[in-house]
């Protein structure tokens, strides 16, 4: 799910940006440094929308450096939930399920979470089908899923989602569509 | 000191208590203590002390006093004067009061009484008699009966008949012709057999522990003897008297073996084969016969486990017979007299040959006693499991579920385990009380999306997550390696923690680019005993398992000439070879061979080896990679670039050497490039010292330091790159070069550098 919360930060910057535009270098640093991290906490940071505090600075003794304390921006972050549902993009499909990504967040659905009625076909591209072939999971197929758990590691947060419930499945086959 | 006072004490004592005895007869008790000094003069002197003292340990002096009463009172007395030793026989008395029981170790006492009970010779002495095997119960109670039956006539005490000894059962009584004339006429004992035991031995014929287990019904077990050894097997039925149990195994048979024997039995057919020439020899030998006459015998070979099928036996010719257990009343197939159901066999074993204490069936043989057929779960059997499960780790905190009795099905947290009872709160609105459960009717709860870790078993430090629940099996993710693992829940407990698995192994670590007997490659798996290294053989996955022992060395992180087309970290994609499109950080690079680890490669722990030639950069590191997405050849590096980007102070053949495609022509002589740089040391005596290297060998690294005129020694790790020229380390918060905006600026941070250079990575291509 989408959240737009005020985040804060304390940044350093170096001598050499100080001048009239110390204010845009810092907020590009800052831009550069956030957005696309993910915290265990808060989820993927997408985007800032906007800085909306930035802390005095001070001058660091012996590395000169400017510590600027306290930097409030708002910003856009990505946080998945367990139980929550998703649309994702399938990346990738083997024997013990499927991957499947949500923007930056990866989802796992194995195939204990794949209707019975689906198999695992392997080949040249390996997909999960129905017997009567109506319906195929494959790469860069379209699937809505359901998030049973969600894992935060260090800097990125995996999840296992499911298929088996009423409503989830591929949304949309490039297969069938091409 | 403490002596002296107490000794002190007990003068002041006499002088109180006994003055005129005492005075002048204190010799006698100074015979044990030497006090002879003590006594000369100074008393006075020492009386003030003595009184001040007196004041503080007024009640330890008390407390002294009373003991050295006690004391006294026995000493006095055990050396009596004199005078009162005339009467011998008063001091024995006198002794004995004082020594008696009431003086001694309270456990001698029990020792004592216990002693007494043993055998004498006046008591009923013990005979062992022989009787017919097998029936040493019968004898016993026949004797009873009989005893019963004639009263005082049978003039034996007792009989005794042990569960474990055959043949023998023991008598009671005063003689021998009494055993005898017990005995006349009964058919199970052989009255002319009878031995006394001696009085030593007797308390032993009694004392003997037998083993207190007792296999129940449906209880694992494992085989000890036989073909079947180590075979797990389920008890079927329990014969205590014979001590016998049925079990029931998966067979090892071979059909065409058994057949063959068979056949060879089968007089009729031997006799055909015979007259047509063929000698037919039975497969299964037990002892051949050596030349030098020794016996010696063949080892079978163990056929594989396989449930019985009858169709294919009744192929075989094998006769198989229906025949009904009259016992239990089933029907089971009889082949070769031994008993099928279900493709099971059912064997009748001594209790000798089984081991019963903590059997625990692995997962995999439990599947494979379930499921002969594919696909056949007996749900049932999840719970003759449950009932022989023994191991089972309650924590407080923990959901668990009741799985028998009138609350089953409840749901609820564990607060407080005891040994055999736990006490549950339930999740139900309006129970806030804690109920107690047996352990046994309890099994752990989880619900697919935990998060858990095993503690137990043979997946033991596997973590994961719960993506279904089978009844008491779990089937769980791995962190790791992402498939699906089957585990019981009892094995597992809930948790965040991650594990990497094992990532260390020696000197070596998950990641490490190792130098092997045969190429190199980075270990990608770290087990128990070896490593798993990806070889670096490009666009060929070679994946290889090594023993500690075989990696030569590992191959230290360098850093590469500073034309490095690639550095660590880069993000990469492949545009040659079978890994084309696929896209990735680069881990670790090795002459000219990169190693890029692409978290969607489910292979090798994520690893591809490809050439350097095959990829093109996108981006630099993650900091600014993402943005600047523009790619560029390696290839179309314009040699101008080239020129420029070059190691300062190195030898320009250096450069000459360089693939103009390569990404990295790297490793072996990466110390060179270090020449001339400006590095800052990070760790040894000259710690935190910026100063410029002037000449590397090997490990050993020359420094001229810059704020003292010296040159210095140190070694190749202790100091890193203050350029960063392969790899920008962001981390670093001294590195100006961290805090850049997209547009470095050309300043001379690095004095040896040519303008052009950008560690920004933008043209590191």
């Amino acid at each position: 799910m989408f959240f737009h919360i005020v985040l804060e930060r304390n940044m350093q910057l170096h001598p050499r940006h100080f001048g009239p535009n110390l204010r845009e270098k810092l907020v590009a640093k800052l831009m550069k440094d956030v957005e696309g991290t993910c915290s265990g906490r808060h989820g993927f940071v997408v985007a800032i929308t906007g800085v909306d505090s930035i802390g005095k600075g001070l001058i660091r003794d012996g590395t000169g450096l400017d510590h600027v304390p306290h930097q409030k921006y708002q910003c856009v972050v990505f946080r998945p939930f367990k139980g929550e549902i998703l649309e994702a993009v399938v990346t990738m499909v083997n024997k013990m399920g499927f991957f499947a990504e949500a923007g930056q967040v990866q989802i796992f659905v194995s195939n204990h979470l794949i209707p019975d009625d689906m198999e695992f076909q392997s080949g040249d591209i390996p997909n999960y089908t129905t017997s009567d072939g109506s319906v195929k999971i494959q790469k860069e197929s379209e699937v809505r899923l359901k998030i049973i758990g969600t894992r935060v590691d260090a800097t990125e947060i995996f999840c296992i989602g499911t298929i088996k419930d009423d409503f989830l499945g591929v949304i949309n086959d490039p297969g069938a569509a091409a | 000191m403490g002596r002296r006072r107490s000794r002190k004490n007990e003068e002041s004592d006499d002088f109180d208590d006994e003055e005129d005895d005492f005075r002048g007869k204190k010799r006698w008790r100074s015979e044990f203590i030497d006090d002879i000094a003590e006594e000369d003069g100074d008393y006075d002197e020492e009386e003030d002390d003595e009184e001040i003292e007196d004041g503080f340990i007024v009640d330890s002096g008390a407390e002294l006093q009373e003991e050295d009463d006690g004391r006294r009172k026995e000493r006095g007395p055990f050396f009596p004067q004199e005078e009162e030793l005339e009467d011998l026989e008063k001091l024995e008395q006198t002794i004995q009061n004082r020594y008696g029981p009431e003086y001694g170790d309270y456990d001698d006492e029990m020792n004592v009484e216990q002693q007494a009970l043993l055998p004498s010779v006046k008591d009923p002495k013990l005979w062992i008699v022989k009787c017919l095997i097998g029936h040493e119960r019968e004898a016993a109670v026949s004797l009873m009966q009989k005893s019963f039956n004639k009263g005082s006539v049978v003039q034996i005490r007792s009989v005794i008949a042990l569960d474990h000894l055959k043949n023998y059962i023991y008598v009671e009584a005063d003689k021998e012709a009494h055993v005898k004339e017990a005995c006349k006429g009964l058919r199970s004992i052989y009255s002319a057999k009878v031995v006394q035991v001696p009085i030593k031995e007797m308390t032993d014929v009694l004392s003997v522990e037998s083993k207190a287990i007792d296999i129940s019904r449906d209880s694992w077990v494992r085989m000890k003897t036989g073909i079947y050894k180590g075979d797990i097997a389920q008890v079927v039925d329990v014969d205590n008297v014979r001590q016998r149990v049925k079990v029931k195994l998966i067979p090892r048979i071979d059909l065409q073996s058994l057949a063959n024997k068979l056949l060879c039995f089968s007089l009729v057919s031997r006799i055909n084969l015979i007259f047509h020439g063929i000698h037919v020899i039975p497969l299964m030998t037990s002892s051949v016969d050596l030349e030098d006459g020794r016996e010696f015998v063949k080892k079978k070979v163990v056929p594989a486990q396989r449930p019985m099928n009858i169709d294919e036996a009744s192929e075989m010719h094998i006769r198989v017979v229906s025949r009904r257990d009259p016992i239990t009343g089933d029907y089971f197939e009889n082949i070769a007299d031994m008993m099928f159901k279900h493709g099971f066999l059912f064997k009748t074993v001594s209790m000798r040959s089984i081991s019963s204490q903590n059997i625990q069936p692995t997962f995999d043989e439990f599947e494979k006693f379930w499921k002969p057929k594919d696909g056949y779960y007996d749900i049932a059997s999840f719970s003759t499991l449950a009932v022989s499960r023994r191991k089972c780790h309650f924590m407080k905190g923990d959901a668990v579920v009741i799985i028998e009795g009138d609350l089953k099905d409840l749901m609820g947290w564990i607060e407080k385990v005891e040994d055999e009872i736990v006490h549950i709160r339930l999740k139900m609105k309006g129970l806030h009380e804690t109920i107690c459960i047996n352990k046994k009717s309890l099994c752990k709860y989880f619900k697919p999306g935990d998060h858990v870790k095993v503690v137990s078993g043979a997946r033991e430090g596997v973590t994961g997550m719960v993506i279904k629940v089978e009844g008491h099996v779990l089937i769980i993710v791995s962190d790791i390696t992402k498939e699906d693992i089957r585990v019981f829940s009892d094995h597992v407990v809930e948790s965040s923690e991650v594990t990497t698995g094992v990532t260390r192994l020696g000197d070596y670590e998950l990641r490490d680019l190792v130098l092997l007997n045969n190429g190199f490659g980075v270990i990608i798996r770290v087990e128990s005993e070896a490593f798993q290294v990806l070889k670096g053989n490009a666009n060929k996955p070679e994946v290889v398992f090594v023993k500690l022992r075989e990696i030569k060395r590992k191959i230290e992180h360098r850093f590469s000439r500073a034309n490095n087309i690639v550095c660590e970290k880069d993000v990469v994609r492949i545009v040659k070879g079978p890994y084309k499109g696929k896209q990735g950080s680069v881990d670790r690079i090795h002459g000219g061979v990169l190693f890029i680890k692409d978290r969607h490669h489910l292979e090798h722990a994520g690893y591809i080896c490809v050439k350097a030639q095959s990829c093109t950069v996108i981006g630099g590191t993650r900091a600014d990679g993402g943005r600047h997405g523009d790619s560029y050849p390696p290839r179309a590096v314009p040699k101008i670039l080239q020129n420029c980007i070059r190691p300062p102070g190195g030898p320009p053949t250096e450069f000459n050497n360089n693939d103009v495609d390569g990404g990295g022509h790297r490793g072996g002589r990466g110390h060179d490039s270090l020449a001339g740089k400006t590095i800052t040391i990070r760790s040894g005596q000259y710690k935190s010292y910026r100063g410029r290297v002037v000449d590397c060998k090997g490990q050993s690294v020359r420094v001229e330091l810059e704020s003292q005129m010296k040159v210095v020694i140190v070694s190749h790790n202790q100091i890193y790159d203050h350029v960063a020229v392969s790899t920008p380390y962001w981390e670093t918060p001294h590195n100006g070069l961290g805090s850049e905006t997209p547009m470095p600026p050309r300043t001379p941070l690095h004095p040896y550098m040519t303008p052009m250079r950008d560690p920004g990575g933008l043209f590191l291509l």
